[in-house]
């Protein structure tokens, strides 16, 4: 089924036998899944799947860096990304030994990639869950930024829906894609909408381009694409959400700013209109994740013959 | 959440390694389990000592069965199984969504649209439960779980098949009553059309957040399935001519659940569309929430009492067994422990629920009470409202208790001697301070006797081994498989017996049984005397006696009258003559079934004013109602020829038992709170009341409070040998110091 990110697809491997050790196989893991789903042609800077350790106890959300990416880069990001924090922050928690395939990978959590999330909804997200999921992303990148970092990779298959809030994954995709310095236009895996102009150009990411990749992001969310025409977007958005796309990023919000603007209460977060809550998501959404976790708890990996080596974590 | 294992539980079943605890009832445990290759199911196992009987085994099968029968679309699917096990166990999947009973107290009754497409996808998996020829009995808020996907049920534990008479001899009856068919509450085959009028049940519950017949005792609500109307108020208009044509008491006028289903709703959008916000976040929550679980095991505990117990052989029929659940009325008691699964603990806690507040010790902290000695006993609180409570018996050195089985603890050290494996709730045990007596029918011979069923056996147990002793005394004359057969009370060596002839059936009394009241005398096994006893009412829940003792060459009872009133009556021990009979106005039966308090001249009654009647003929000695007038007391007690009480508003107060004066009235104003149910323990320089969770000391002789104990108890009883009050309730069985 469509809603489920493919996860069912893949829930009997277990048929496969202890030859499974290859293609599905990745470090201490077996692939379950894939995470993302080919058909929302929505470009992803990592390969991510559904995963578990070979003791089956340990579930987690694998990352692997795009085929042709640098493996290098993208490690280097994984590691920076296990201190993050922030509400809706996604840490790396195991990342390959040196020498290794480069991976690295989190508890799993049912989750759902934003573009996925659209698809399973049947379109564009409400104003309500498009007002909460801004809110939670711009605290948890205000958050980031009091830490002096950057995240520069805010896009929409970065954005994984979870029952609780969403939840912001790779980190660091434009820094791993190109060195700065280096036109990252049209590199596979980077979302061309939501890559701000200036790091297209091969600038240093800084924060203002965080606000123009989450200004994208959520017109994405709103209308289904990264680009729109400006009344394509919800009247009530249309404003502050043109303000993050600008080209100058000295004329974006600030972070408190847009927070102010989606939580309706022009800035004041003590005001009496209610924010609303993350985890609201529409009934098809939540439907797609308890299934996806059914199917995740069902999934049964091959047993190795030998017992294997827990994850390695650095 | 659910809990951590304790260090006994097992390392694996099959393949299955449980990861922790979801729930732990009488009857078994549900564990969240995992394979090696991480497949996670919800892993539902019966406790060895209940499966190394046949029946009970039996019974977990045709529960696995009929679970296969539904199918994973409608209900939980079978993963795998092992019926044959030491402790059996089968796996289905782990259900992502809330109970309905817990989702309606989360987030309030369900809008019209839901309720619609709930009913409708509810009639689909009785339509395909019906269409295997399984009817599933037991329908009501808590075995019915919300997904994204539609509603699943759960708990077959008393599904059965149609016509399938072995199944329903195993299976039978029990259910919920507030959501029972009329046909169910009176004993007479649920048949589908049952299922739907449970099904409109639940939907008024749903809508509403009230079962269409309200709440209460069993006996009350049985009694309104059968005769009251409905009250739909709150339902959304255009639901209540469909709902109330559900309701109706004729099975043969309810909608079959097809034609329902198109009524309910057209079938447009996704089950998911028409849920409320906040089911939908608590389905996302437990979809998160599993995978947040880790592996986590107790040690045991250091101070954990030596739980050694020997499990008395299997000596009894498991025809009383059948009969545990094989009774309408009286099971409705039973659903409790036989019929209803340990997942649906405390009225239902599904496989994904945190365990039920409260029970199961081995899940709580072990925190420090004021008790000398606490020990876990599973309780079923259902059970009491029919049946005489505080089954709390002193006999020597020990307290044995039916909890649900017959267990023997010592009084001084709460060591647990023996534990029955076959005594279940409906075994009448009665004692008289030295021995306990049970009664039960004999497996002795499938003959089925001349009274319509296998003898009643009546025979002592054996105090060390918890043993029948010999001798045994058969009675073939009697049906010992009928469930109104009651042993009143023992004393010299002549045991008293309430015995039923006629056909088995699954009502309590019918008219064509015929029952007698009989002395036997349990050495001889000869019968003293018999004399019948007048018919009682159709679908009686009440056995015929509420409490008896012997005084003399009295036999003193409490009886419930067909028209409900209590009456006090007195026989003559040497022939079964009444000597008097006299209505007690004001008495309620439910408030008398706890042991009678007698001495040579007088039987004292309190629960409401107190009174004295004489022995002699019955009349009024004294009451309050003239001496203390507008005064409500509790049960009293009498030690030492002064009678106690607990007196609403003031607390303790100790009366002339002859004259009825008031000798002393607790001092120092704490006795508002006193507990008006338990009856007060009387020791030599205190008295012990219950108040809020404590059990108090009052002193003798400054008539105040002196200490107060922590304890989760509701009954108590003195156990003098061992200078201890024994209290119980919550399901602990505990140790207090009696002075």
């Amino acid at each position: 089924m469509h809603a489920t990110g493919g996860a069912t697809d893949v829930a009997g491997t277990g048929g496969q036998g202890p030859a499974g050790r290859s293609s599905r196989h990745v470090g201490p893991y077996a692939l379950i899944t894939s995470l993302d789903d080919p058909r929302t042609r929505i470009p992803v800077p990592e390969r991510r799947y559904i995963a578990r350790s070979d003791d089956g106890q340990h579930t987690v959300l694998l990352s692997l860096p795009q085929l042709g990416g640098d493996p290098q880069r993208f490690l280097a990001e994984a590691e920076a990304s296990r201190y993050l924090l922030g509400p809706c922050a996604a840490p790396a928690t195991a990342l390959a030994a040196p020498g290794e395939p480069a991976w690295h990978a989190r508890p799993y959590l049912p989750a759902l990639p934003l573009p996925t999330a659209l698809a399973v909804h049947g379109g564009p997200l409400p104003e309500q869950t498009v007002r909460a999921l801004g809110v939670a992303l711009a605290e948890t990148l205000a958050v980031l930024h009091g830490q002096g970092l950057t995240f520069a990779g805010v896009s929409p298959a970065a954005v994984l829906l979870c029952a609780d809030g969403p939840r912001l994954t790779c980190f660091g995709a434009v820094r791993a894609a190109a060195p700065d310095g280096t036109p990252r236009s049209g590199l596979p895996g980077l979302e061309p909408g939501s890559l701000p102009p200036e790091q297209a150009s091969g600038g240093r990411p800084r924060p203002l381009g965080d606000v123009y990749a989450l200004g994208a992001t959520l017109a994405y969310a709103a209308t289904g694409h990264t680009t729109p025409e400006r009344d394509e977007l919800p009247p009530s958005l249309r404003t502050v959400l043109s303000r993050c796309l600008a080209r100058d990023p000295s004329t974006r919000p600030q972070l408190t700013e847009l927070i102010g603007a989606l939580s309706g209460d022009g800035g004041t977060r003590d005001g009496a209109t209610p924010v609303p809550g993350p985890g609201r998501l529409p009934g098809r959404v939540i439907a797609a994740l308890a299934h996806q976790s059914g199917a995740v708890l069902t999934a049964e990996i091959p047993v190795a013959s030998t017992a294997p080596a827990p994850p390695t974590t650095r | 959440m659910p809990s951590p294992l304790t260090h006994d539980d097992p390392q694996a079943f099959g393949p299955y390694r449980p990861v922790a605890r979801l729930g732990s009832g009488g009857m078994g445990t549900v564990y969240l389990a995992r394979t090696a290759g991480g497949r996670t199911v919800a892993l539902k196992t019966m406790h060895a000592r209940i499966a190394s009987d046949t029946a009970f085994r039996t019974r977990f099968r045709l529960e696995t069965d009929a679970a296969r029968v539904v199918g994973e679309r409608y209900g939980a699917g079978v993963v795998d199984a092992d019926p044959r096990a030491e402790t059996p166990w089968f796996a289905t999947e782990y259900v992502l969504g809330p109970p309905l009973d817990d989702a309606v107290e989360l987030c309030g009754p369900l809008p019209e649209q839901s309720v619609r497409a709930l009913g409708a996808a509810l009639c689909g998996a009785l339509g395909q439960l019906h269409a295997s020829d399984v009817v599933h009995r037991d329908l009501k808020p808590s075995n019915v779980l919300l997904t994204a996907y539609g509603p699943k049920i759960i708990d077959f534990g008393i599904a059965r098949a149609a016509g399938d008479d072995r199944l329903t001899r195993v299976g039978v009856a029990v259910g919920t009553p507030a959501f029972m068919s009329p046909e169910q509450a009176s004993g007479q085959e649920h048949s589908a059309a049952g299922d739907v009028f449970a099904l409109a049940g639940l939907l008024v519950f749903a809508a509403t957040g009230r079962p269409p017949f309200g709440h209460g005792q069993a006996a009350d609500l049985l009694y309104r399935v059968q005769y009251a109307e409905p009250d739909l108020t709150g339902v959304p208009s255009s639901l209540v001519p469909l709902l109330a044509q559900c309701l109706d008491k004729n099975p043969f006028r309810r909608p079959a659940t097809d034609w329902l289903a198109a009524e309910l709703h057209d079938g447009s959008g996704e089950f998911a569309d028409h849920l409320p916000d906040a089911v939908l976040a608590d389905i996302g929550r437990r979809a998160a929430e599993v995978w947040q679980i880790m592996p986590q095991r107790l040690l045991a505990p250091a101070d954990e009492p030596d739980m050694a117990e020997t499990v008395a052989p299997a000596r009894w029929s498991r025809r009383r067994l059948l009969l545990t659940g094989g009774t309408a009325t009286l099971a409705v008691a039973a659903a409790g422990t036989a019929g209803v699964w340990a997942w649906n603990e405390r009225g239902g806690s599904g496989p994904d629920r945190p365990p039920a507040p409260g029970p199961s010790n081995r899940l709580l902290p072990r925190k420090r009470l004021d008790s000398i000695w606490q020990i876990q006993v599973d309780e079923d609180d259902l059970f009491e409202e029919v049946m005489q409570p505080g089954q709390l018996h002193v006999v020597g050195d020990m307290v044995v208790t039916v909890a649900p089985h017959l267990i023997g603890v010592t009084a001084k050290t709460g060591q647990r001697q023996w534990a029955s494996n076959l005594m279940d709730s409906d075994w009448q045990v009665a004692t008289d301070g030295e021995r306990v007596l049970g009664l039960g029918p004999s497996d002795e011979g499938a003959s089925s006797g001349k009274a319509g069923g296998d003898p009643l056996l009546v025979t002592s147990i054996d105090l060390l081994t918890g043993e029948l002793n010999d001798p045994q005394v058969s009675l073939p004359e009697f049906n010992g498989e009928l469930v109104g057969d009651q042993l009143v009370c023992t004393a010299n060596g002549i045991a008293y017996v309430v015995a039923g002839r006629g056909k088995f059936v699954h009502s309590r009394f019918t008219a064509n049984q015929t029952w007698y009241l009989f002395a036997v005398d349990l050495s001889t096994g000869k019968r003293l005397w018999t004399t019948p006893l007048p018919a009682r009412r159709s679908g009686s829940v009440r056995l015929y006696f509420l409490s008896a003792a012997v005084v003399g060459r009295d036999l003193v009872a409490l009886q419930e009258a067909n028209d409900g009133t209590v009456h006090a009556v007195v026989r003559d021990t040497r022939s079964g003559a009444v000597r008097w009979d006299r209505p007690l106005a004001g008495v309620k039966a439910s408030s008398v079934q706890l042991p009678l308090v007698t001495d040579a001249r007088h039987l004292y009654l309190g629960a409401g004013e107190l009174r004295a009647l004489r022995l002699r003929d019955g009349r009024t000695a004294w009451e309050s109602k003239s001496s203390r007038p507008g005064r409500t007391y509790g049960p009293p007690a009498l030690k030492n020829g002064t009678l106690y009480a607990i007196e609403k508003g003031l607390g303790m107060v100790a009366l002339d038992p002859g004259s009825g004066r008031v000798k002393w009235e607790e001092q120092g104003g704490q006795g508002v709170e006193a507990d008006l149910k338990a009856v007060p323990v009387i020791g030599t320089d205190h008295a012990y009341s219950r108040r809020a969770s404590k059990l108090w000391a009052i002193d003798l002789s400054s008539h105040a409070p002196t200490d107060s104990y922590r304890t989760t108890g509701n009954r108590f009883i003195a156990h003098e040998k061992s200078r201890t009050v024994i209290s119980m309730g919550g399901n602990f069985l505990a140790a207090f110091p009696l002075r």
